[in-house]
């Protein structure tokens, strides 16, 4: 299980102007929710918080909120609200763990190796999933799973249900669902030439509904 | 050129492009990928030669996603007409874009390759993209 320390503090206000102003200061608004608690607002320092998003994978590592006060909380991070093109961070949403309660976590999937398929047959690798949904105790949280793709071959794939995990810990994805596939390469494009005339009308589908109704009188 | 089969009305107001891509903001398929930075409209014309591109530059290696596709027509009246007479006919397609929308993915090729690749692909478009990468998994 991965670990990290993160700093808060408590604001009473809420709102867009409040979160703006927040913003300004260099500070980031959040939220800490979970089971049992009344949800809280805080207050994070950006910085602090894009050094720790740089070391670690946000949705598995176990968070360790100290907010002001002397309150010390285990939390996830469930959500992240970013800028949809600037790197700023707007809000980040986090969960309290509770001791002997389940999550569902979202673990990152990593292909270890070179896959037999693409260093042989020049295959390409496709990573389909990216993601595991876990469910598991929060003592038990893995930081990421890793998937041996070496004895890949082309055509062939790695599907959920042949990973191997701890005890404890229970996939909530499908088990047929695709991991990764090693695909054939491709054939040269054959790349038409552009067309050099208006480019063809599509068919109505209005239309064809009026056609209709005049064939139903 | 990328356009729709059917269509409900063969042509379509101007309209205006407000606001941020709220939804395809984000690298989903690939590990990079092409982001616009100001708003507009990218014709099909365009989309298609951004994939030659990006599918030439990469060779055999790699998979590429399309995430925008042209479905806005747009007329334009004859050379030399009056004004008035109605509408002109379609003559293209148009994606509206909005900033944020990542518009083209790249998977399995090298770091270096990818960029270069859609550096190749962003000179064909006419917004300002920048080039982004999916979210790292981390390992400690």
């Amino acid at each position: 299980m991965a670990t990290a320390s993160l700093s808060a503090t408590t604001r009473g206000t809420a709102g867009k102007g409040v979160a703006r102003k927040l913003r300004a200061a260099g500070q980031i608004p959040a939220v800490i929710y979970g089971h049992g608690r009344e949800p809280q607002s805080l207050a994070l320092t950006a910085r602090e918080l894009e050094r720790l998003l740089d070391r670690v994978a946000y949705t598995s590592t176990v968070i360790e909120l100290a907010i002001a006060g002397g309150t010390t909380a285990k939390t996830l991070i469930r959500e992240i609200q970013r800028h949809p093109f600037k790197k700023q961070i707007l809000h980040v949403d986090f969960q309290e763990l509770v001791a002997g309660e389940k999550v569902t976590v979202s673990i990152p999937v990593i292909l270890v190796g070179t896959a037999t398929g693409v260093r042989e047959g020049g295959g390409i690798l496709d990573q389909v999933m990216h993601k595991l949904e876990i469910r598991v105790d929060p003592a038990e949280i893995l930081n990421h799973i890793d998937v041996d793709v070496t004895t890949l071959t082309i055509g062939h794939s790695i599907h959920v249900g042949e990973l191997k995990l701890p005890a404890g810990v229970e996939v909530l994805d499908d088990a047929k669902a695709t991991i990764c596939v090693c695909a054939a390469p491709k054939a040269a494009e054959v790349t038409a030439a552009p067309e050099a005339g208006a480019v063809a009308e599509p068919e109505l589908i209005r239309k064809a509904k009026a056609d209709e109704a005049e064939e139903a009188k | 050129m990328l356009a729709p089969k059917r269509v409900k009305f063969r042509k379509m107001f101007k309209g205006r492009t407000n606001g941020l891509a709220t939804r395809g903001a984000t690298v989903a398929f690939g590990t990079y990928g092409l982001q616009a930075l100001e708003p507009g409209w990218v014709t099909a014309r365009q989309i298609e030669a951004s994939r030659v591109a990006l599918t030439r530059h990469i060779k055999r290696g790699g998979k590429v996603w399309i995430r925008i596709f042209p479905d806005k027509p747009v007329t334009k009246k004859p050379a030399e007409t009056r004004m008035g007479k109605g509408k002109g006919s379609p003559e293209l397609w148009v994606a509206v874009v909005r900033p944020g929308r990542v518009m083209f993915e790249i998977e399995g090729v090298e770091q270096k390759v990818a960029h270069q690749a859609l550096t190749l692909a962003a000179a064909k478009l006419g917004v300002k993209t920048k080039i982004v990468a999916r979210e790292e998994a981390h390992t400690e």
